[in-house]
């Protein structure tokens, strides 16, 4: 007695469908169903529906516009920049080849980093009066006074403050995917390219790009999609603050959620940031990753 | 023959993912020796080499410098922490941030936690991951490709979002502060990941192994069990690194989920902030001692673990 090869997949994946149906899915169904309710953060507290006013209110709200847009703005800078750093160490690393490995390895260090441990250690270079950035630009000349810059307490430049541990604890990632996709380009393309008189910047935007261009969407997707969910190192560092300036959308949840006690409206803004997120996700996933798809 | 010769440099690290293009496969032996004549991107002139070295070393202390300075403030006395204008080195190098770290209620359990819950989320990940990918790589079927573009969605999900509601469902159970609901969500992170993981490893295993197994007798889970799993069990170390960390790091869903019994130390170094006024030192050492172990293991584990995240995003 066997059963079709059909129903052993089956059986094989059932477990782990069950496990993210009772434990993702049905959590993500009851946030869905609390953003219809105006909901008293007491346990065992009232519950009333309200149909779309919370949704109303989120949109009303500058706190969520304008973390919406803090997020995103958030994103593109990290991304941006360990996309650009990165490139560059894995281009330096496959110039110099095989005697650079032990350093390749030393650079992914900060990939084991927690995040919480890597925006406490930035808060700490960039604090203002013994925040060490500040003092070693002041010694270079560079800085007047070394409370020049508040790079966390000055609203117009804390998202991008904040957003240093980010891209130091991930450029290695980057790095470490754009150099094995480097290593897949056939060395006598860029021999040919050479004889054919092609200089650096021509390879590079005519070639290598050009070539790598699958592993930098994957890239790009995997990353803007965590940073857009950036909380940890935000939360360690400013909380959000001074005066939202650094508030990004997973913090005003959180707050919404925790400090201020509106388990609705929390609800609803999650809720929007989550379709936003699928949205993103559903149109990378079918224009470039095709999982499970054959190679 | 190409490819043979790119599953024997590849060799140790992970022999069942012939495709996995991790680092030393682009450089031949012969390439080597011959030194001078370097193919491709490999800079040849010494000039260009000093330069680029020079480079690197810029880069590396750069990159390598907060981590260093973090450790060096650890040593430093709790007042010279804070001092303005702030050292490089300790003036004076002592172990009194640690004692003082080490010495605090709740810090030394909150490594029993953090341990624990790693384990109980590594294992529980893998026993659901493990299974579920094969079937979906094995065979190919409908549901097979549903399920993986599921669990590749749940990866999209903020934890901010499912969060309470699932704090909320772990205290109905029973469960609240408690190391198991800890790990129950950290597995929601980890699982899909190791399922994405475990597929690229199965889909290098040949099909034929199996199937000599299953003339021989076995039964599908038999060969899964014996014949299988031994060829991917370096697959399944990678796996379960990438699932350990994942937990060890996690923040947002220790914080909501955990109070005094069950905290994890990330949580820990981050009320110190609040709790204890600003204690740097304190910090700084805790910070220390949470990182080092995986920084360690990272550099022992180090070619597995390249090969696990360069896995998939660089196929084909």
């Amino acid at each position: 007695m066997r059963i079709s090869d059909r129903r052993f997949a089956l059986f094989l994946m059932t477990p782990a469908a069950l496990f993210l149906a009772v434990f993702v899915a049905f959590p993500l169904f009851r946030l869905v169903a609390d953003s219809f309710f105006k909901i008293s953060p007491i346990a065992g507290g009232s519950r009333e529906f309200v149909g779309l006013d919370n949704y109303v209110r989120a949109f009303a709200s500058e706190a969520f516009t304008g973390a919406g847009w803090r997020t995103l703005a958030y994103t593109l800078v990290v991304v941006t920049l360990e996309f650009a750093l990165g490139l560059g160490m894995a281009l330096l690393f496959t110039m110099l080849g095989k005697s650079s490995q032990i350093w390749r390895t030393v650079f992914m260090y900060p990939l084991m980093i927690a995040p919480i441990v890597a925006g406490l250690l930035w808060k700490f270079l960039m604090i203002d009066n013994f925040g060490l950035i500040g003092t070693l630009l002041h010694q270079a000349g560079i800085l007047s006074d070394p409370n020049q810059i508040g790079w966390l307490s000055d609203p117009g430049i804390v998202l991008y403050s904040v957003a240093v541990p980010d891209i130091w604890l991930t450029t290695s990632f980057m790095c470490l995917v754009l150099f094995a996709g480097l290593q897949n380009i056939p060395g006598d393309l860029i021999e040919a390219a050479r004889l054919d008189g092609a200089r650096a910047p021509a390879l590079l935007f005519r070639i290598i790009l050009p070539l790598l261009r699958p592993v930098i969407a994957v890239a790009l997707v995997v990353r803007g999609i965590d940073a857009a969910r950036a909380f940890d190192t935000i939360l360690i560092q400013t909380n959000g603050g001074p005066q939202s300036a650094s508030e990004t959308m997973s913090l005003l949840i959180y707050r919404t959620m925790i400090r201020f006690g509106d388990p609705g409206l929390a609800s609803a803004m999650g809720t929007l940031y989550l379709l936003a997120m699928l949205a993103v996700a559903f149109v990378a996933v079918s224009t470039i990753w095709r999982p499970g798809k054959d190679n | 023959m190409r490819t043979a010769e790119r599953v024997r440099h590849d060799g140790g690290a992970t022999p069942m993912a012939p495709g996995t293009p991790s680092a030393p496969v682009a450089t031949g032996k012969e390439r080597m020796r011959r030194g001078v004549n370097r193919e491709g991107l490999e800079a040849g002139r010494r000039g260009t080499r000093t330069l680029l070295w020079v480079l690197l070393a810029a880069a590396m202390v750069l990159y390598g410098f907060p981590f260093l300075y973090l450790l060096f403030t650890s040593f430093k006395t709790p007042i010279d922490t804070i001092a303005v204008p702030p050292t490089i080195l300790p003036r004076e190098w002592t172990l009194e941030n640690y004692a003082n770290a080490l010495g605090r209620s709740g810090v030394p359990a909150s490594f029993i936690n953090s341990i624990q819950t790693a384990i109980i989320s590594t294992v529980l990940s893998l026993v659901l991951a493990v299974p579920a990918a094969y079937g979906i790589t094995r065979y190919k079927t409908l549901s097979g490709r549903i399920f993986i573009m599921a669990a590749l969605v749940t990866r999209m999900v903020p934890p901010v979002a499912i969060g309470i509601p699932l704090a909320s469902m772990m205290a109905s159970m029973g469960l609240a502060d408690t190391p198991i609901a800890l790990s129950i969500a950290h597995t929601t992170i980890s699982l899909p990941l190791s399922i994405w993981l475990m597929s690229s490893f199965f889909e290098a295993v040949p099909k034929d192994l199996e199937e000599a197994a299953t003339v021989d007798g076995c039964s599908r889970l038999g060969a899964l069990w014996r014949v299988v799993i031994p060829v991917v069990s370096g697959g399944i170390a990678v796996t379960a690194i990438f699932a350990f960390l994942a937990s060890w790091n996690e923040f947002l869903f220790a914080l909501l989920m955990t109070a005094i019994r069950s905290q994890t130390t990330p949580v820990v170094i981050a009320n110190f902030q609040t709790q204890f006024g600003l204690d740097w030192g304190s910090m700084t050492a805790l910070a220390a001692v949470y990182s080092i172990p995986v920084i360690l293991l990272t550099l022992l584990l180090q070619r597995r673990i390249v090969a696990g995240m360069t896995l998939g995003a660089v196929k084909g």
